[in-house]
């Protein structure tokens, strides 16, 4: 009974503690979105998103010169999304980044102290892709940081974000850390943002763990945008 | 039954056909000077049907003047987020979900001065209505209207719906120029030292409210027989009525608008509590003891502003306090020989010492006169600066040395800064 007693208390003690940690918020959902898109998306953002972290880890890593390293990743990953954001919507359209880079870049608030940068098209103006059409809607990635044991609030906590990087660097996970914006190219709005983390445990370092990082954000993305649904 | 079914139907609309998303608050100018921002080719309100509106529906608008924001039409940034706004303005959204983010219209909203601006649109038959001001780049309110083409009817809607309440007079250029010199009222340096003085009557009692009364009961309830005999001595309410009315003069001040010093002095009187049965008292006239008190409070505060001619200052106190009772007898006829016992009657010490706690608050009208209230407990207890004698074992206990009450007291006050 009082072991019980004990370990009652004990839990409690853990709750109040957990409780005071903080805690994010780490997406946003307009109130009128009602349906996450099915079948169908537009996606724009992947010329320019994706950036290596750590880069001569990378290069060593992966046998590449670390002058190209930022451009070899960032080619290779984008090619990994989009091969995994076609096998999750039967039709993809990708709009090219200078379609929206004019457009000044904005702050979205997610949580008290979670800022997102990132391009938004204009109200009243609507986005066209290649040929012509418009796009119900466009999932803008505006960062895609690939590296090892990251941690979101680092780069999004502006509290944290000019913070020193710590002296030692591990490498026990490959992690991913995406931000991204559902858009609602007809009435111009976000209807969902959020900033996405995955981590993946790091054995030896290849080409195929950095697909399997990438394609696992995208299945991660493609969950979060039904969940996210008001 | 018809004409009724239809009465309902109407009242029906009439609830469901107008509705406000949100509305918060803004100021309202006096002759306030409205402009009305429409894309559609003829707008849903006539602007000089709507001034009369905003006549009829609110008093106090005094003559506003309304007239279509030309400058406002003509602008491509401003069209592209009027297309928007109308396209967005939802029921469940909130201002934010509005806001415009294009760096131009921005400052374009931010710059209509005390103008107040209203969006109308018509979006499926249905009259879309926002109102800007100059201090953030969302609609103050916003709401759908049905659209019956009645222009007035719309005006009188619009009106009611967000041009009711308190209105504000304009400044002119000239005040509006001093104003921005002017130093921010929430960053007003407090003056250094706030000070006040006032009397007060007040009343006090043994017994502390919401405790039991058999904590005090057997003080309360004691009598003094014989001049000098009672069941116990350590409360000096085991002689004297403990619920007495006082009066108090105080004064103090407190530096920054946080801590001071406050010195007061009270008075009661206190009859004794004889014992009626006791024969011995017959050749009493009156007995009672003045108890006056001096001491030295440290007092807490802060002060709330709420207009220019009132704030209030709630403080607490604690401090300590000396007391003094000075005995007031008299037999009924003088001259008669007195008993024994009235030669070796009770004396009480020639002064306590205690301390006081409490919590009050000061009302300051015109920033001069105040009410003051405060309630707290004080005590009296023997006066440990004399040294024990070397007899004190064989001494009887100290008279009074644990003599608690608690206390309440209303003052008039007048208060001064410096």
């Amino acid at each position: 009974m009082v072991r019980r007693l004990h370990f009652a208390i004990c839990i409690f003690l853990m709750s109040i503690l957990c409780g005071c940690s903080q805690s994010y918020r780490w997406n946003q959902s307009h109130p009128s979105y009602k349906k996450a898109p099915e079948g169908s998306i537009a996606v724009t953002g992947l010329d320019e998103a994706f950036v290596v972290t750590r880069s001569s880890w990378f290069a060593k890593k992966l046998e590449i010169s670390k002058d190209s390293i930022q451009t070899f990743t960032s080619n290779f990953c984008s090619k990994a999304f989009l091969e995994e954001l076609r096998k999750a919507y039967a039709s993809v359209t990708v709009i090219p980044d200078a379609a929206i880079n004019h457009f000044p870049e904005e702050s979205q608030k997610l949580d008290s102290r979670i800022f997102m940068k990132g391009h938004l098209p204009e109200q009243g103006v609507v986005v066209k892709d290649s040929s012509g059409n418009v796009p119900p809607y466009i999932l803008i990635i505006h960062e895609f940081i690939l590296g090892t044991d990251l941690q979101r609030e680092d780069f999004y906590d502006y509290a944290l974000i000019h913070n020193e990087a710590p002296e030692k660097k591990t490498s026990k996970n490959l992690s991913a850390i995406v931000s991204y914006t559902l858009w609602d190219n007809e009435k111009q709005r976000p209807l969902y943002s959020a900033v996405n983390q995955v981590d993946q445990p790091n054995v030896k370092l290849s080409l195929a763990d950095i697909t399997q990082i990438v394609a696992s954000s995208v299945k991660q993305i493609k969950r979060n945008l039904t969940a996210g649904v008001q | 039954m018809k004409r009724f079914i239809l009465a309902i139907l109407i009242f029906a609309c009439s609830i469901f056909a107008d509705n406000v998303f949100f509305h918060n608050h803004w100021t309202l100018w006096k002759d306030a000077d409205v402009l009305i921002w429409s894309t559609d080719k003829s707008p849903a309100l006539d602007p000089k049907e709507f001034c009369l509106s905003l006549k009829r529906n609110n008093m106090g608008i005094g003559e506003p003047k309304c007239r279509l924001a030309g400058e406002w039409e003509r602008d491509s940034i401003a069209v592209l987020y009027a297309g928007w706004l109308l396209a967005n303005m939802d029921n469940n959204v909130k201002p934010e979900h509005l806001r415009a983010r294009h760096p131009a219209m921005v400052t374009r909203i931010q710059s209509v001065e005390d103008k107040l601006v209203l969006f109308i649109g018509n979006r499926d038959g249905e009259i879309y209505a926002a109102t800007f001001d100059e201090n953030s780049a969302e609609p103050v309110a916003a709401g759908s209207f049905s659209n019956t083409g009645d222009k007035i009817a719309l005006g009188d809607k619009i009106a009611a719906a967000f041009f009711d309440g308190h209105t504000t007079r304009r400044l002119s250029k000239a005040e509006r120029a001093k104003r921005m010199t002017e130093p921010d009222e929430s960053y007003k340096e407090i003056p250094g030292f706030q000070g006040w003085a006032g009397i007060a009557v007040g009343y006090s009692q043994a017994q502390i409210p919401l405790t039991p009364d058999n904590w005090y009961s057997s003080h309360t309830r004691s009598r003094v027989r014989n001049y000098r005999i009672t069941k116990d001595s350590a409360s000096l309410w085991n002689f004297i009525e403990d619920s007495d009315p006082q009066m108090a003069l105080y004064a103090g001040g407190t530096w920054y608008g946080f801590i001071g010093a406050e010195l007061m002095y009270r008075y009661a009187y206190h009859k004794v509590k004889t014992d009626n049965q006791d024969t011995i008292y017959q050749e009493l006239s009156y007995w009672g003891f003045h108890q006056h008190e001096v001491g030295i409070n440290v007092v807490l505060s802060r002060t709330y502003t709420y207009t220019k001619w009132f704030k209030t200052t709630p403080f607490a106190f604690i401090g300590f306090q000396y007391s003094f009772f000075v005995e007031d007898i008299g037999l009924k006829d003088d001259k008669k020989p007195h008993s024994k016992a009235y030669d070796v009657r009770i004396k009480f010490e020639d002064s306590y010492k205690g301390a006081l706690v409490g919590i009050g608050n000061h009302f300051i009208f015109f920033n001069h006169y105040g009410l003051g209230v405060r309630a707290g407990i004080s005590s009296r207890g023997r006066n440990i600066e004399e040294d024990p004698s070397p007899e004190a074992a064989a001494e009887p206990t100290t008279i009074g040395s644990s003599t608690i009450d608690c206390f309440i007291n209303l003052g008039l006050e007048y208060h001064f800064s410096m």
